[in-house]
């Protein structure tokens, strides 16, 4: 599991964790209301009676409330996600469109794309069944085509666009 | 980059803004309030038809228990969120028919919510379950379990008394025949366990159908129905097994 989805699976076990939550409440809420019917037709009258009716409409109605937050939450979650998700193909087009113009060829894209996730030359290396030495040039070759010193001014490139005005986009549909 | 693994995203997520004109696809994984009214409601059927014994402690019980959780999923019809609420899958017999003839066919339509057959199969349980709910409360004389089990322990201590004074005060209150869960067994009370009986086998028939449904419907569009269904728990679960 990646870091990155963590706090969202931790949010969505939140919400999960609401809804059962949801539900105790509708239960207690529908047995209270059957102890009211209950009660109004033995002694419709009586202080018991109009003090328990009173209690139960207010948990009801805080259930139809906490029915209301729930959705509200997951309308939220949602829309997080789908911004995320957004920006994280934005970024993939723009990567991919930036390797283009430096005329990256496929292989040095592949070893680019690992670079920037932060895989150090050996690992490359091992993923790629290539040798240490050829991942090394190939990187000397990609810095050279960016025009970029190293590594950290490699992904910085790419950040830059992030901090700035950049990756301001809507979503296609 | 690649999508992120592990569990699947919420409904409108993924892809949406690489794919403009994709089909619609059933979500991805239904909200915890549908899924935990799903397996609470299939457990209720379950204990009720298969393990309790009629009109039993038990029994009662669970009935009381979806009721409540059919209650709040039709609550969550109106207010929850799109693909959960009835207007995302209106009853349309004929949209049903014409669905079960593409399914025949082997190319089902894909749908954002239940596909037509799907949303008449819902609507049919709720309604048979709705119906099951009533009649048992008419059988029980609309006491919460926690009533019928306090006179129960009366009368097993021999005071006969609670079930004279409950038939006198329903008498006395009103004259249509509140009063007919424990003197007279005819008429009404008759009725209604006649309906609980065929309602609730008509449940389990739809029950077979549903499941059978979801497993034809899964094979024919790829679409693995299932699964947005059980997701939550199934992650929860795994990552607690993990744990330990």
């Amino acid at each position: 599991m990646t870091p990155a989805a963590d706090p969202r699976a931790a949010r969505r076990r939140q919400t999960l964790a609401l809804a059962a939550f949801l539900v105790v409440q509708t239960l207690a809420a529908v047995f209270f209301v059957g102890d009211v019917i209950g009660d109004l037709r033995a002694n419709p009258a009586s202080i018991h009676f109009i003090f328990e009716a009173l209690v139960t409409a207010a948990l009801a109605l805080g259930v139809l409330f906490g029915t209301f937050a729930l959705r509200r939450t997951i309308d939220l979650l949602r829309a997080q996600e789908a911004a995320l998700d957004v920006a994280r193909g934005a970024l993939g087009e723009v990567i991919d469109s930036q390797f283009a113009d430096w005329g990256l060829t496929p292989a040095e894209r592949d070893v680019g794309l690992l670079a920037l996730k932060g895989l150090d030359v050996a690992e490359i290396a091992d993923m790629r069944g290539a040798a240490q030495g050829t991942v090394r040039a190939q990187l000397t070759r990609i810095y050279s085509k960016a025009g970029v010193t190293g590594r950290a001014q490699f992904a910085s490139w790419f950040v830059e666009d992030l901090l700035g005005e950049g990756l301001r986009r809507a979503p296609a549909s | 980059m690649a999508a992120p693994s592990g569990i699947p995203a919420a409904q409108p997520a993924a892809s949406s803004a690489s794919v403009a004109a994709a089909p619609p696809r059933p979500p991805l994984v239904w909200d915890p309030v549908v899924r935990l009214t799903h397996w609470l409601i299939a457990l209720v059927v379950l204990l009720n038809a298969v393990l309790t014994k009629g009109g039993g402690s038990l029994h009662v019980w669970a009935g009381w228990i979806g009721l409540g959780v059919l209650v709040l999923r039709l609550v969550w019809g109106l207010i929850g969120p799109a693909e959960a609420r009835f207007s995302a899958f209106p009853p349309n017999p004929a949209a049903a028919l014409r669905h079960l003839g593409q399914l025949a066919r082997g190319r089902p339509d894909t749908h954002s919510s239940h596909n037509p057959a799907g949303a008449l199969m819902a609507y049919a349980l709720w309604a048979l379950l709705a119906v099951t709910m009533l009649t048992g409360l008419v059988m029980t004389g609309g006491r919460t379990p926690m009533q019928l089990d306090d006179e129960r322990a009366a009368v097993a201590q021999g005071d006969w008394s609670v079930l004279v004074k409950d038939g006198a005060s329903a008498d006395a209150d009103d004259g249509d025949g509140d009063g007919d869960d424990d003197g007279e067994r005819g008429g009404l009370g008759k009725a209604a366990g006649e309906v609980h009986e065929v309602a609730a086998n008509l449940i389990l028939v739809l029950v077979f159908l549903h499941v059978a449904g979801v497993f034809v419907e899964s094979r024919a569009t790829g679409h693995n129905l299932l699964r947005p269904m059980l997701a939550g728990l199934k992650a929860g679960i795994r990552r607690r097994g993990h744990r330990e």
